[in-house]
This record gives C-alpha cells, structure tokens and sequence, in this order.
C-alpha cells in the first residue's frame, strides 16, 4: 500500500470485519433489514451509502472547527438531508429511470443511523482524508453485510440472483425443482432479515473468540 | 481555530447562515430543475398509459416502456380521445392525462365534484379504455394506469409506486403480477366487483379469469391489500360511464 | 371511535419495531436493562407525541401541493414537498434539543432519567419514521396525528421492555458464546416480530363482502356520498373508509 500509511489502511480494512458498523457498532440496521429481499436493492443501497458516507464525512470534517456544539446535531442532519435532497433532484431531472430505482431509498438513506453514528464518532475529529477514508470503510463494511443477507434471502427465497433464475424455474419445473424442491417464502418477511444477521454475528464470533460479549 | 463556537450569538449566527445557505442551495437546485423533471415525468405518463393498452418493448419477461423519444408521437397515434368525466358531465380535454390523481382525491374529500380523468386508445381496431387509479400501499403511494374494454374487462394494467419494499411489495411492477390482470373480469354478474388480490387463491396459475381474483405477492400482504383497495374505489366511479357506454 | 382503532393499529398492527424495524438501531443498543428501555420509551412516546403533530401543522399548512393557499390565492401552485425531508427532520431535531433543555431546567430529576436518551432519539429512525408515515398515510386531523403520535410511540415502548426483559432473563440461559449479547438479541427480536405479524390479520377483515348497492347508480351520486362520508369519517384507513362504503 504505497498510496495509504498503516494507519489509514486500517480505517478502510478495520470496519470490514472486526470493527463492522452492523455486527459490532449496532448501527443502521433498520435499512439493512427492509430492503435485503433482493440482491440488487442491496448493492444499489451499499453504493449510495458509501456516496453519502464519503462525501458526508468530508463535508463535516471541514466545518468541524466551525460547527458551533450546541446544535450540532441539527448541522449534521441537515447536511445529510441537503446533500441526498440535492443528489435526488439532479437524478430526476438527468438520470429518470435510475432515480426511480433510487428514490425507495433517499429516506432510508436520511434515516440511517451509519452516517450519523460516523459523523458523530470520527468526522467531527479528524482530519478530511482521513474521514474520508473512514467514511468509505465504514460503508463497505456495511455493504458487505447487506450484500450477503440480500444473497442468501433472494437465494433461498425466490430462487433467483440478480433476477436471474439461478435454480431453475419453479412453475416449469426445471433444474432444482424438478427434484422437488421448493422457495422457502418465509425468506422474503423481515423477520428472516434479523434471523439472517444473528446468524452472521454467530459465524462472525465464533471466528474471532475477541469479540464475544459477557453477555 | 481560536474562534468561541459555544457563544449563544455565534450559534444563532451559524445556524442562520446554514438556513440561508442549504435554503437558497435546495430553492436553487429544485426550481432550476423543476422543468426538466415535469417534462419526465409528463413523459413517463404517456410512456405508462400506453404500457397499459400493450403498446410497449416488452421481451420474454421484462417490463419495457417505449423509449422517451418516441412517446409523445406514438401517444398522439394510439390516444384517439382523451375524456374528462365529472359529476356525470363527460368533456373531451387534451390535457386530461396530466390531471393529478393524487390533488382530485383530496378535491374530493374536501367535497369538490373529483374529475375523473379517462383515455381512449385504439389499437388494432379494437379500443382501450385507460383509467388512472391511486391509493396506498404499505410505506406510501400505489398507483396504476388500468386499460379495460367496453365490458369493464381488463385489457392490461401498469402498477407502480412510490417505496414499497424492494423484492415484495415493489413486485407489484413486475410483469408476472401485471400481466396476471389481463382478461381478468371486473364485474361479477354485471355488478362491479373489482378484482381483490387473494393469498391462497384456488387458483394460482390464474387460468379463471371472472373470478375477480389474482394471485397475491407472498409476504406483500399489505401492499396487496392496497392494490384491491384501490381497484375498488376508484374504479367504481367509472362504472356508470360504461354503463352509459353500453346503453347508446 | 376512530381516535380508538388508530391508537390500537399503530400499537399493535403497525407497531413501529416488529412491522416496519424502524428505530432498530437503539431498540438493540439500549435494550441491556429493564430501567433504561423504560427511560428511552418513555422518551420516545414524549418525542413522538410532539413531533407528529407538529409536523403535521408543517405539511398542511407548509408542505403540501397547493397548503400555502392560506397566504393567498396566487400561492395556491406551489408545491414545496420536496423539502419534507429536511422540515421534519429539522423540527425533531430541534424539539429534541429544545425538550432536553426545558426539562434540564424545570425538571433535574426527570433529566437526569430522561436526558441522556434525548440526544439518542434524535437519531432514532422511528421519530422520523412517524412524521413520514404520518405524511404518506394523510392522517386527517391535528387530534388524530397526536393519537397516531402516542400510539406509535406506546408501541415501541412495549417492544424496547419486552426485549430488555427478555435479555435480562437470557443471562441465565446456557446461549452459545458467540452468539452472546447481540446475536440471541437480533434472534430473539427476528421471532417477536413473525409473532406480531399475526396481529396483521386485525382490522382488515370483512374486505370480502360483495358490494350490495345498485352499480347503476350515477356516478354524480357516489361520489358525493363517498365524499360526504369520508369527510364525516375523515379515517386515515382507507381499507376501513371503503369497508364503510361497501357496507352501505
């Protein structure tokens, strides 16, 4: 890594795994259970996180000398909101059909406790580079694990990947089906979303005995 | 810095100068592109009302509209008439398509007489009638565009909305929902029915077409509820004017 | 009667963490202990029970197509939705910190219980959450957002201290290390809420009752009907508002 100090690495390589913003920092969540149905609305929302995140973080990291602590939390919001409102608009107006792919997402984006949790906790003291690069690690670990929930769940719940009919097609009965297996539509309902992720904090903390909680 | 962030003048000062500054920032960003996006989204209409009556790219399973370009003439040739049906009083208006379904549902709560907008397609000699419907789903809007014949059958339907839940609700635009709607029977015994979107349908493969019912998304309960819902109020209203349609 | 059937839907039907997972976020971080989930719900249900309404007063008044009409007729076209966003947002942030400081100064002991969730709820996607829906759902009344307000809010409250109890109780279970903690919790949550989806079923039954009136009625007079009544009812519910209509 000529490019990036020891140091900095670490920001971007550290939120992948031990220090994941979903399995240890217990932050935005909400969006990666409702939208993890599907493949593509998972990597869709991975890639409009790490926008936000980056250019969010920058963004208060700049003002972070100037940004009088009282109303902070008002100042970030507000940028967050500004700045996906602002995005959302050009989209509209120049890129149609992908802001209607995109539009599902702007609240949940707004709402994401990631980018708040990340302004709050490193933005507001570091340097811009540096929060931004942590701003991109810390949206990659996040999109990491919305991308495995959304494999797994389109996966085993329609049978599909991408749209694509990976297992074949379940009312002609070809590939898997004609050996009589079946979608488990359970899969699809929210509730599997959370189950999924138990899951991969299991697997996650059974790999690196330094993350189990007491209790 | 050796500025004093934590003074009360300086937090009213900077919080003033953010208002103004994200404030002109929005007002500038939306009204300079206010036209370009009314434009799509005039545009996306037509794309959607002749998605309706069949005049669309679709391939083996997806959903494809027209192209952009060419709407507005291929809209011209296939929209024979566009009417504008209120309190009764049926009016041709050619801008009846961009009547905001969303604005007469509040007109009409409010007690105003709701115009009801409707248009009149011709394609290989046989006419469409295409009716605006909108209602809610599980997050925020649903609406659709329905394309029916003189009978109140279902000709062809184009769902779409706002935020439903991407891989359930928001199925509701896919063709293997929309398409289940073609030939499907709106009126039962020549009452209007409206077509309920069933879980546990007798039926799944769709194969009877006047039971007034298709097979629901699994696990978009809601959203399909919000989907027999609207069918049933708003296309109730136009019931009297296919009625008047047969009569003449 | 509606104020009733709203209060319980959003409680229990609706309920903010088991249907729609917003606020999940602080539901797992500060759900250890039963003492502190009170503290956060309560203050939820406080935040939640201002905010809607207030909020409220902004979209109909601010927000919506055509609400600036109060100004005058020639501000009747505009449409400022796109600022919602930032509006609501805005306003729970600044009654959050508003709320924290009135109650520091009037209030210590209650501060020091409530005060140091306060700046968490800020972040917390259910407020948000309730103003949006609130919005989406075109709550009818002042009296009636309130209501949705407490409800939704009385609603997280039961899940944050049926959680916390629960993981109280756990720490005497043999659970898997490494399923500890925040594994059994995002588990344990996973199952509550396949249970409330049961509560689903709730309130949406009856939809399959045919129409009875005649569908040869004009047109002219159901919609004045429905118009009437859906003043008179003025039900957020839509499904309910058409139970109604078919009923008659």
């Amino acid at each position: 890594m000529g490019l990036l100090s020891k140091k900095d690495s670490k920001l971007i390589l550290d939120p992948l795994a031990d220090n994941n913003p979903i399995t240890i920092q217990v932050l935005g969540i909400c969006s990666a259970l409702a939208i993890t149905a599907e493949l593509k609305a998972s990597i869709v929302m991975s890639i409009s996180v790490l926008f936000v995140l980056g250019v969010g973080n920058v963004v208060i990291s700049l003002l972070r000398n100037i940004i009088p602590s009282k109303i902070r939390i008002i100042v970030q919001l507000i940028v967050v909101a500004a700045l996906v409102i602002i995005v959302d608009q050009v989209l509209k107006a120049f890129a149609y059909e992908l802001s209607k792919t995109l539009s599902v997402f702007v609240g949940l984006i707004i709402t994401n406790c990631i980018i708040m949790g990340r302004f709050e906790a490193f933005a507001l003291g570091n340097g811009p580079w540096r929060s931004f690069l942590d701003g991109i690690g810390n949206a990659a670990g996040y999109g990491v694990i919305l991308i495995i929930v959304g494999f797994f769940r389109e996966l085993l719940g329609s049978g599909t990947l991408l749209g694509f009919k990976v297992l074949g097609d379940p009312i002609e009965k070809t590939g898997l089906y004609s050996l009589g297996y079946e979608n488990n539509g359970f899969m699809l309902l929210s509730p599997m979303a959370l189950i999924v992720v138990g899951i991969i904090i299991w697997v996650q903390r059974s790999r690196n005995k330094a993350l189990i909680e007491d209790h | 810095m050796a500025m004093d962030t934590d003074k009360n003048s300086y937090t009213v000062l900077f919080a003033v100068g953010m208002v103004l500054v994200v404030g002109s920032l929005l007002a500038f960003a939306a009204s300079s592109l206010k036209p370009t996006i009314d434009e799509n989204k005039r545009l996306e209409k037509q794309q959607n009302i002749l998605y309706a009556m069949g005049v669309n790219e679709n391939d083996e399973s997806s959903a494809n509209f027209v192209s952009t370009a060419d709407a507005p003439d291929l809209f011209k040739k296939y929209i024979k008439k566009q009417l504008v049906i209120q309190g009764g009083e049926v009016s041709e208006d050619d801008q009846a398509y961009l009547i905001d379904v969303k604005k007469e549902q509040a007109n009409a709560k409010a007690g105003q007489e709701r115009r009801l907008p409707l248009f009149v397609g011709e394609k290989d000699g046989k006419s469409y009638y295409i009716a605006p419907i909108r209602g809610k789903g599980l997050w925020d809007a649903i609406w659709a565009y329905v394309a029916m014949d003189e009978n109140m059958v279902v000709q062809g339907a184009y769902f779409d909305h706002k935020g439903e839940t991407p891989g359930l609700g928001a199925n509701i635009k896919q063709r293997f929902f929309m398409d289940d709607f073609i030939g499907e029977h709106l009126k039962a015994n020549g009452t209007f029915k409206g077509i309920t979107v069933a879980k546990g349908n007798a039926d799944p493969k769709n194969l009877d077409k006047t039971d007034n019912e298709v097979d629901a998304i699994a696990g978009a309960t809601i959203t399909g509820d919000g989907v027999s819902a609207m069918i049933r109020s708003d296309l109730k209203l136009y019931v009297s004017y296919f009625n008047n349609l047969k009569n003449n | 009667m509606e104020h009733i059937e709203l209060f319980f839907k959003s409680i229990f039907i609706d309920n903010m963490v088991f249907a729609t997972f917003l606020g999940m976020c602080s539901y797992l971080a500060v759900s250890k202990k039963v003492s502190t989930a009170v503290g956060l719900g309560a203050a939820v249900i406080f935040v939640l029970a201002i905010t809607v309404p207030l909020n409220w007063l902004l979209d109909q008044y601010l927000l919506q197509p055509g609400a600036l009409v109060w100004l005058g007729g020639e501000y009747a076209d505009f449409d400022l939705s796109f600022l919602s966003f930032i509006m609501f947002i805005a306003t729970i942030a600044t009654m959050v910190q508003l709320v924290e400081i009135v109650v520091e100064k009037f209030s210590p002991s209650l501060y020091n219980s409530l005060g140091i969730f306060l700046p968490l709820i800020a972040v917390n996607c259910a407020i948000l959450g309730g103003s949006l829906f609130m919005q989406s759902r075109e709550i009818a009344t002042l009296g009636l957002a309130t209501t949705y307000g407490i409800g939704s809010g009385i609603g997280w409250f039961l899940a944050i201290l049926a959680i916390a109890a629960i993981r109280e109780k756990i720490r005497y279970s043999s659970v898997p290390p490494a399923l500890r903690g925040l594994g059994i919790t995002f588990i344990i949550t996973g199952l509550m809420a396949i249970g409330f989806m049961s509560f689903g079923g709730m309130l949406t039954g009856g939809d399959e009752e045919s129409p009875k009136e005649e569908v040869t009625a004009s047109v002219i007079e159901e919609t004045k009907e429905n118009s009437t009544l859906n003043e008179v009812e003025t039900s957020e519910d839509k499904v309910v508002a058409n139970n109604i209509k078919v009923n008659e």
